[in-house]
């Protein structure tokens, strides 16, 4: 009889701690989401009396964050782009060869993701001001490629193992060379995940803050820059109206993720976000 | 030595190491033209290993493997001209069933117009007509074993490997396709390589039979040779089953035979005992070749053996009966055609009888 | 298969992104750190002797207390996390559907990727000193700007992340424990409740581990988080760097926090992987 009523219990307890949980992840969400549309010019108590899109209005006038979103867009573009080629290729051919340090080559390269973002990018900032590149946008893209390429790295490493050896074995057994092998067996296989990573990488890239707080300068700085001093500066409503453009930017990436990829493989492989 | 213009394959001395281990031990084989040969072993026996090296994905170390007269030196698996049906198959996922046939007829380079026709064929051969536009995907795996013989087929290869090609279907069906699957081979005049473990399989589909045990060839011959005249223990155990009886040659010959005596005392007629260096043998003995006689029957001819027993279990098999006989050394297995039902149950006293004609003499081995 | 030596090239652009991006910065940061720092000028100048000081200059308690701060609620909601995201889990894995798990999924990784920026201002918004629930806060005797308030609101920050992310990991873990095992410690006389405890729990541990690994150096490692939510108040190792850098321009004494921050991320890392993971083969 003790065992049941414990059982229960913990049942009980297990369902409240659950529903806290989800409340506590949503409420902040649906209360961002809610403000955002808040007619006040102030930040009042909930609920707001009328909806309005004004601060939405004020963000896109607001020449301070659209500077600030073309920046972080062109280099999301640009650092994934360059991101792709160095992490495809590399994990092509780390992926082939078979000699004793490969783990550690693998870890080595994915070592990045275990360094905090700021001390990356005050180490960069200190060397490439030793070099002498004091261009804003330089460096933050430098800055960019190297948070991002082993998301591209880990998510074609998963792509390629997930890969039947036996496959491009038999492509050459049929007349292929390894080049034509590569071409028409292994790349189309591991498109998926290259595509995962490529997302992955611009959501990192869109996202950072660390990296890009180092590495910015008066005029070149990043929309998360721009949030991160307008947020200590004057802490209104227009950061709400940003928020809820972000969360769209975050639900359509994942759409066009499940729809090529499938979230499961996602999940499976952890290439998630660590 | 130039080889006779029907030699399609040889392989001679091959070694080939992995580390410590030594996976393909100064193995020697041709195979002539239509021949189909089965390389038959345990796992980890070097037929894969073997496989591997004749189709290029591996290098020997010392050796000479030659295919219609050319030596395989530094040649890439492209470029040997040899097929290769994978154990899962290993069709591209991605392209659909034609596409897949029409892969090495792409690389070596056929004229556009003759590829759709010769893939138009080879799955008429198959048997899939009309699955051009299906995705291996939508296949079932006999379907998919068809289609990845198709493609193996399709560029006429000097030389056809098949890996282990039905044990990754269920028993029925790998009864089934076994037929087709020789028909097919026999049709297209194709001199082929079969690799596997199932002794089924190596019998019936192959002309001869190379039996591989730890990277050596214990023997090679005709399916009748291996079976009824193996030449060690570890192939008369792996072919078939098979009765033991161990002991030492004890008298000179007479009447045209030498006798056995076994630790148990049981004396038997052999034929010749072979030329080993002492006079320990195993006396192996097929099962369907002991007939069950009634306790009372006298004893046969000279140079049959008649050993007394009891009956320990009847297993009605359908098609066959087994029954397994306590004797004075040890459990005898009896398999005789199913006609009219058992003739003897379980306790029932019997009596063996064997022809010394039938006893296959081995060296006594260690294992 | 081979073709070792035709995949020479295709490394080098690898290569050439790591050392010039990362592992040669990395040695210029572990340099600096060793540099004499002048007060008021800006960083090393470019001779400056070699010297422990800045590392010594951590040992004092004002440094120590920032980092056991760090430690301490990284430690809290790393295992908070943890204690909500498995249950949260197990839910998820026996009692929904297949259908509602695949959304619910796709509801952790929407949360998951959303912008750090967008959850943090969600929370200073919410459950900040201005916002809505001020009054709520004020009638329960908490004050929104006390400091123990700021750090479990830095913690809960952390925890946004973490669970979702935890959860995850936890999931793939517990889908892999056969639920006929309890079962059968049921069946063997065991309540629901003391079954879990010794058979389900064991048998998750090490997804348990890997998932605090992943929370705790996410934590340690965390700037956006206790930058906004900690109001300035609450400072984690990671602001402190930042503070070095842009404040007072002393770049040795923020390389030198640097790399002990790095240190101790890779130890608990290297711990965490090899000795603890392994006992739970």
């Amino acid at each position: 009889m003790n065992g049941r009523l414990l059982d229960n219990g913990f049942r009980l307890l297990g369902l409240v701690m659950i529903g806290v949980i989800l409340c506590f992840l949503l409420t902040p969400i649906i209360v961002t989401t809610v403000m955002a549309f808040d007619a006040r010019a102030y930040l009042g108590p909930l609920p707001p009396p009328a909806l309005s899109l004004r601060w939405f209005a004020q963000f896109f006038s607001d020449d301070y964050f659209l500077r600030g979103l073309s920046t972080s867009v062109q280099l999301a573009v640009l650092s994934v782009t360059i991101s792709l080629c160095v992490g495809v290729t590399t994990a092509f051919a780390v992926e082939r060869a078979s000699f004793a340090g490969k783990e550690m080559l693998i870890s080595l390269f994915l070592s990045p993701l275990l360094v905090p973002p700021v001390v990356t990018g005050f180490a960069l900032l200190l060397f490439l001001s030793h070099l002498g590149l004091i261009n804003g946008f330089a460096r933050l893209l430098c800055g960019h490629i190297i948070i991002t390429v082993p998301y591209t790295i880990r998510a074609t490493l998963a792509g390629l193992a997930g890969i039947d050896r036996s496959l491009t074995e038999a492509a050459l057994i049929l007349g292929a060379t390894e080049r034509r092998a590569f071409w028409d067996v292994t790349l189309p296989l591991a498109r998926t995940s290259i595509v995962s990573g490529a997302i992955f990488a611009f959501a990192v890239s869109m996202d950072d803050v660390a990296v890009s707080i180092m590495l910015t300068d008066a005029n070149t700085f990043t929309l998360p820059v721009a949030l991160i001093s307008s947020m200590r500066a004057n802490f209104d409503l227009s950061i709400a109206a940003a928020s809820v453009m972000l969360m769209l930017v975050t639900l359509t990436l994942i759409v066009i993720l499940e729809k090529f990829v499938g979230l499961n493989r996602v999940i499976g492989q952890g290439v998630f976000r660590s | 030595m130039p080889p006779s213009p029907e030699t399609v394959i040889e392989f001679r001395n091959v070694n080939k190491r992995f580390g410590a281990t030594t996976a393909v031990d100064n193995v020697t084989f041709t195979v002539a033209a239509g021949e189909t040969i089965s390389l038959l072993g345990p796992s980890g026996c070097g037929k894969t290993t073997t496989l591997r090296l004749i189709s290029g994905f591996e290098d020997p170390d010392e050796g000479t493997i030659e295919i219609a007269g050319e030596s395989m030196v530094g040649k890439r698996p492209y470029e040997r001209n040899v097929g290769l049906l994978f154990q899962h198959y290993a069709l591209f996922p991605h392209m659909t069933v034609a596409e897949n046939v029409a892969y090495g007829l792409k690389h070596r380079h056929w004229p556009k117009a003759e590829i759709g026709d010769r893939v138009r064929d080879m799955l008429r051969l198959v048997q899939l007509q009309g699955f051009e536009s299906r995705r291996p995907g939508q296949m079932s795996g006999g379907q998919q074993q068809r289609v990845a013989l198709a493609r193996v087929l399709a560029t006429r290869p000097r030389l056809v490997l098949l890996d282990e090609p039905l044990s990754a279907l269920d028993a029925k069906l790998r009864e089934e396709l076994r037929l087709e699957l020789k028909q097919i081979l026999t049709a297209v005049g194709s001199t082929t390589i079969v690799v596997t473990h199932d002794q089924d399989e190596a019998m019936s589909l192959a002309d001869r039979i190379v039996i591989m045990n730890r990277g050596r060839i214990e023997q090679q011959g005709t399916p009748d040779e291996i079976y009824m005249a193996p030449r060690s223990a570890f192939v008369a155990a792996f072919i078939g089953r098979t009765n033991w009886f161990h002991g030492r040659i004890s008298s000179a010959p007479s009447d045209g035979y030498f006798r056995l005596t076994t630790e148990a005392g049981t004396t038997l007629a052999i034929r010749d005992p072979g030329a080993v260096g002492d006079d320990k043998r195993s006396i192996c003995i097929r099962p369907e070749r002991i007939e069950l006689v009634g306790a009372e029957s006298a004893a046969g001819k000279s140079g049959d053996n008649v050993l007394p027993g009891q009956v320990v279990d009847v297993v009605n098999m359908g098609a066959e009966l087994h029954y397994i006989i306590n004797a004075a050394d040890g459990r005898i297995m009896i398999v005789e055609p199913n006609r009219e039902g058992a003739r003897v149950r379980k306790g029932d006293g019997v009596k063996l009888q064997f022809r010394a004609e039938d006893c296959v003499v081995l060296p006594q081995d260690a294992a | 298969m081979q073709a070792g030596r035709g995949s020479l090239p295709l490394l080098l652009p690898g290569c050439a992104v790591f050392l010039g991006f990362f592992f040669l910065p990395m040695a210029g940061l572990f340099l600096e750190s060793f540099r004499l720092y002048v007060p008021g000028s800006i960083g090393s100048s470019a001779n400056a002797p070699l010297t422990f000081a800045n590392y010594v200059e951590l040992l004092t308690p004002a440094f120590a207390s920032f980092f056991f701060e760090t430690l301490r609620v990284s430690l809290l909601a790393s295992l908070a996390g943890l204690l909500f995201a498995f249950p949260l889990a197990y839910w998820m894995t026996r009692s929904l559907s297949a259908r509602w798990r695949a959304i619910a999924v796709g509801f952790f990784v929407t949360l998951m990727f959303l912008s750090v920026l967008v959850r943090t201002y969600a929370l200073e918004l919410t459950f900040g000193a201005a916002g809505p629930l001020r009054p709520l806060l004020l009638s329960l005797g908490i004050s929104p700007n006390g400091r123990g308030y700021i750090e479990s609101l830095v913690g809960a920050g952390l925890l946004h992340y973490i669970v979702p992310m935890a959860t995850l990991t936890l999931l793939g873990t517990i889908q892999n424990v056969d639920p006929r095992l309890v079962d059968a410690a049921q069946a063997l006389g065991a309540p629901a409740w003391k079954a879990h405890l010794t058979i389900t729990l064991p048998l998750c541990m090490r997804g348990l581990l890997a998932a605090f690994l992943f929370a705790f150096t996410f934590s340690i490692s965390a700037f956006v988080i206790p930058m906004i939510l900690g109001k300035g108040r609450v400072l984690f190792i990671s602001n402190l760097i930042y503070n070095r850098f842009s404040e007072i321009a002393d770049y040795p004494s923020g390389a030198a926090i640097s790399i002990v921050l790095f240190a101790v991320a890779l130890t608990i890392v290297y711990v965490m992987s090899h000795q603890v993971l392994k006992r739970w083969k």
